[in-house]
């Protein structure tokens, strides 16, 4: 299907996606102003303008390479000058027709990559047939004075078997939205990034031109003569037009930048609103818990709930269940006093157990307290020396809140060992782990005979991610895993090994992270990055965990080996190794990126050109390709606004549409031709509807080619070779 | 803020001084005052302490740091990461930000100051705090109680050499595109 297509599948995927947004837009469109004629035949107006829409729609199906699409967007296309040239005939049911076309467009639009994709398409060509020539079906219906409906043409389709239940995730829709643009804002900021990186290049060289100009000249033993000072006049003149370009492209570049950060930082944003979860499902749940707890120990137990509109990571609250009925348990089970043990206190005789949440700066703090009998310290401290794991010395000398530590586990011992000094059954132990593992820490305070308050703190955002643990040189270091496809064994000194027939670059990571060779026959994982895959030598597996990926900081960014680090259920960090660097390192002669591997700095500094198209995704997909040949892009939605950025700006190219709002390609081209600097700018036209008076007015308005939709790189480069 | 009448004291004596020497017309050199945390470190050739200063405001921390994570491709300087609250703090060891040779390496249970500047939080590790006091800073350096002159510690400067090592060291990687 994308046979002849010029994007990497990850730029592909990206501009389809933009397309989908723009071809539901553009489909919308249609259904809304059909579905305004009502019954009636729409105006010339607005046949013209659903048919610029569906034409467009065509266009760009084209450049991201949806064939289907491109063939039904044209087929509409053509019913709808048929019915505006009155060949087709309007039916009272041809607005339901359109309407349920475009639905079923919209739905390919979804499943273009899926089997039903097929059926669906042939569905919708043939609902597209039935108005084109509605006498086939009218045929074979009796004449009614009510029209029956439309039949459903589309088949549901086929559901795929689904053995298990999946876990999805509910999300707001304009949350994914504001995702989706972030991330299509993110490619278009890259592109812009790397058509400076490109002129820049161009700039070193021309620079190390004019130095060799200069060395030249400076070498020349010839007597100091005029000719001689001109030349270096020149030299000078090309110096300063070339630093003038390059502070120029670095200041654009710092601004592209910029906007880069903003993308990022939006895109974070976005992600975290995504995953957030309001407390209320887990304050929910513990009172459920505290009902269950009430069942079946008969413990009348109040439970109080504050801020339950605290927001925070869904991941996060479902890794909190546990913790949060163990606490509970806890508290019923050890921290409540019995009903006349409360009454003889003065206290009410139900307990009251309070779930705080709230948000503090970046944190996430989750108090549960309970006010039964507190903990009390100095039989904590006793048992501390009782068990072995504080020397008397250190009890005495330790404050309440060490000793409330040491209850959690920090520090000391196993926490089999705490929970048992604690007396209060299992799991304490676990409740600190969990918490550590997410990134946060676990406080207990509490006052005897008041009651005790343990408070989680934790980040807002987590990422959690599926990674494979294994050591080298002691430590623990982990991998992603949907970049692990197997593990194996590996041969001392060998520099590759076969898996599944397939002979792999071996990377000693002992050797990498600083160890020395090692002669011994080794565990390894086998890691797949971008189509590329090594073996890694490893001491030893630990196997796959549940891991949150936190920033290893500014500081270390610059060590481009790790993806980031994560935190062990002890609290200890352990690096993440950056799948993409390990390939890097097994690969070392591989380009890094598409961009470069090409290897070709544009021979010319090819300037400035301006993309004028109503279609976003063929404004970028040219600029991109355009980008690659050096060239710095503008772009404009319409003619309109090409027209007044080419009143601010000299273009030494402009890659025009023929059809668009506002003011159409040929306009916009007479137009630039009255104007003196652009009476000789080279012009392509890029256009899906080459017809011969097309052609003969372009010759006319002097434009160098007609390029047709899809526009691919063979033939872009055509057009400019023409030049 | 403990030293806090002495401080306010003796800075009035100081800006009567400095005004007084402002009329003679012969400001040489100005001395402030600066509260400071004076700590040691001990060094691994010919063994006894440095000793250092470094203002206050700098310092957001105390602490004992935890288990130490050592970042193998990271610069000497930069002895590991270590899990505090939750965040990830590299460890930097100070003799080897200021040129010299690196101390033992940071261990569990070693003490660290955390200072936050610009953005960068780092554990600086140390091995002993010695005091708290409001000392008369000139050029560079405090005179401690005991009339012994200490090197006040510039953390900008040492966070940005620190920044330069691991800059180096990542360029010694093959190279992100």
């Amino acid at each position: 299907m994308s046979e002849e297509l010029d994007f990497d599948p990850e730029e592909l995927a990206m501009l389809r996606e933009l397309f989908r947004g723009e071809a539901q837009d553009a489909l919308e469109t249609v259904t809304t102003r059909v579905l305004a004629a009502g019954s009636q035949k729409p105006s010339t107006e607005v046949l013209t303008e659903l048919m610029r829409v569906t034409h467009t729609l065509k266009g760009a199906a084209g450049t991201v390479g949806l064939n289907a699409m491109v063939d039904l967007a044209h087929r509409l296309e053509s019913a709808l000058a048929g019915i505006e040239r009155d060949t087709v005939p309007w039916m009272e049911t041809t607005a339901d027709q359109i309407v349920e076309i475009t639905d079923g467009m919209r739905g390919y639009l979804d499943q273009h990559d899926t089997p039903a994709a097929e059926p669906l398409v042939e569905g919708i060509r043939d609902q597209i047939d039935q108005i084109v020539r509605p006498n086939r079906r009218r045929d074979s219906i009796p004449p009614a004075f009510v029209e029956p409906p439309p039949e459903p043409v589309l088949e549901p389709t086929p559901e795929a078997p689904a053995p298990e239940p999946k876990q999805y995730l509910r999300v707001e829709p304009n949350r994914i939205d504001d995702l989706m643009s972030s991330a299509g804002e993110l490619l278009f900021d890259r592109t812009r990034i790397e058509r400076r990186v490109q002129l820049l290049r161009t700039l070193a060289r021309d620079l190390a031109r004019t130095r060799q100009t200069l060395h030249d000249s400076l070498g020349s033993t010839a007597p100091a003569s005029v000719p001689s000072r001109a030349n270096l006049v020149a030299t000078e003149n090309e110096l300063a037009a070339q630093a003038a370009l390059l502070s120029q492209t670095t200041a654009a570049l710092l601004d592209e930048i910029e906007a880069l950060r903003r993308t990022i930082g939006e895109l974070q944003r976005g992600l975290t609103r995504i995953r957030m979860e309001s407390a209320r499902s887990l304050m929910t749940h513990a009172a459920r818990t505290l009902r269950a707890l009430r069942r079946a120990t008969g413990i009348h137990v109040e439970l109080r709930t504050l801020g339950e509109d605290t927001e925070f990571d869904k991941a996060v609250a479902e890794q909190l269940v546990d913790p949060i009925t163990q606490l509970l348990r806890n508290a019923v089970a050890h921290g409540v006093e019995p009903a006349e043990e409360r009454l003889a206190k003065g206290k009410p005789v139900n307990a009251t157990i309070t779930i705080r949440a709230r948000q503090d700066g970046n944190l996430l703090v989750l108090e549960i307290s309970d006010d039964g009998r507190g903990i009390d310290t100095a039989v904590l401290r006793e048992r501390l020396v009782a068990t072995g794991s504080w020397t008397q010395a250190r009890a005495q000398l330790a404050n309440d809140a060490e000793i409330l530590d040491a209850l959690l586990g920090t520090g000391v011992s196993s926490r089999g060992n705490a929970d048992e000094l604690a007396g209060r059954g299992i799991g304490i132990g676990i409740v600190r782990q969990t918490v550590s593992k997410l990134g946060g820490e676990v406080k207990v305070s509490s006052t005897p005979g008041r009651g005790t308050t343990f408070s989680l703190r934790l980040p807002l955002s987590t990422a959690l991610a599926q990674a494979m643990l294994f050591k080298v040189g002691g430590q623990v270091y982990a991998i992603p895993n949907v970049h692990v496809v197997d593990t194996t064994l590996v041969e001392p000194h060998v520099t590759t090994t076969t898996v599944k027939s397939e002979a792999l670059p071996v990377l000693r990571l002992e050797q990498l992270l600083g160890h020395g060779p090692s002669h011994e026959r080794k565990p390894g994982v086998v890691v797949s990055f971008a189509g590329k895959s090594l073996v890694c030598t490893v001491d030893k597996l630990v196997g796959p965990r549940e891991i949150i990926i936190k920033p290893l900081g500014p500081l270390l960014a610059p060590l481009t080996l790790y993806a980031g680090a994560t935190i062990s259920g002890s609290g200890k960090v352990q690096l993440i190794l950056d799948p993409a660097q390990l390939v890097r390192r097994a690969y070392p002669d591989a380009p890094a990126q598409a961009l470069s591997d090409t290897g070709s700095v544009p021979m010319v500094l090819a300037g400035r050109a301006l993309v004028v198209d109503d279609s976003r995704a063929i404004r970028e997909a040219m600029t991109s390709m355009l980008g690659r040949e050096g060239w710095i892009v503008d772009v404009a939605e319409d003619g309109a606004r090409a027209l007044q950025m080419t009143r601010q700006m000299r273009y030494d190219l402009v890659v025009t549409d023929l059809e668009m709002p506002e003011l159409g390609g040929f306009d916009l081209i007479a137009r630039l031709r009255n104007d003196e600097r652009f009476k000789s700018t080279p012009i392509v036209i890029i256009t899906s509807r080459a017809n011969p008076e097309h052609r003969r007015r372009a010759r006319d308005l002097g434009v160098r080619a007609l390029v047709a939709k899809p526009i691919t790189r063979r033939k872009l480069l055509e057009a400019l070779a023409t030049r | 803020m403990d030293a806090c009448g002495l401080a306010t004291r003796s800075q009035t004596v100081m800006r009567r001084g400095l005004s007084r020497r402002w009329r003679r017309g012969r400001l040489a050199s100005v001395a402030e005052l600066r509260n400071v945390i004076v700590f040691s470190i001990a060094r691994s050739a010919g063994g006894g302490a440095a000793r250092y200063a470094l203002e206050l405001r700098w310092v957001r921390e105390v602490v004992s740091l935890g288990f130490i994570t050592s970042v193998p491709t990271a610069p000497a300087a930069v002895s590991g990461v270590c899990n505090l609250h939750g965040t990830i703090l590299p460890v930097l060891d100070i003799s080897g930000l200021l040129g010299e040779e690196c101390g033992p390496p940071a261990r569990q249970g070693d003490g660290a100051l955390v200072i936050e500047l610009e953005g960068l939080v780092v554990a600086l590790r140390i091995d002993q705090v010695d005091h708290v006091a409001s000392l008369h800073e000139t050029g560079g350096a405090v005179v401690d109680g005991a009339g012994r002159t200490l090197t006040l510690l510039d953390p900008a400067k040492l966070l940005r050499r620190a920044t330069e090592l691991v800059t180096a060291a990542g360029a010694g990687e093959p190279a992100p595109s």
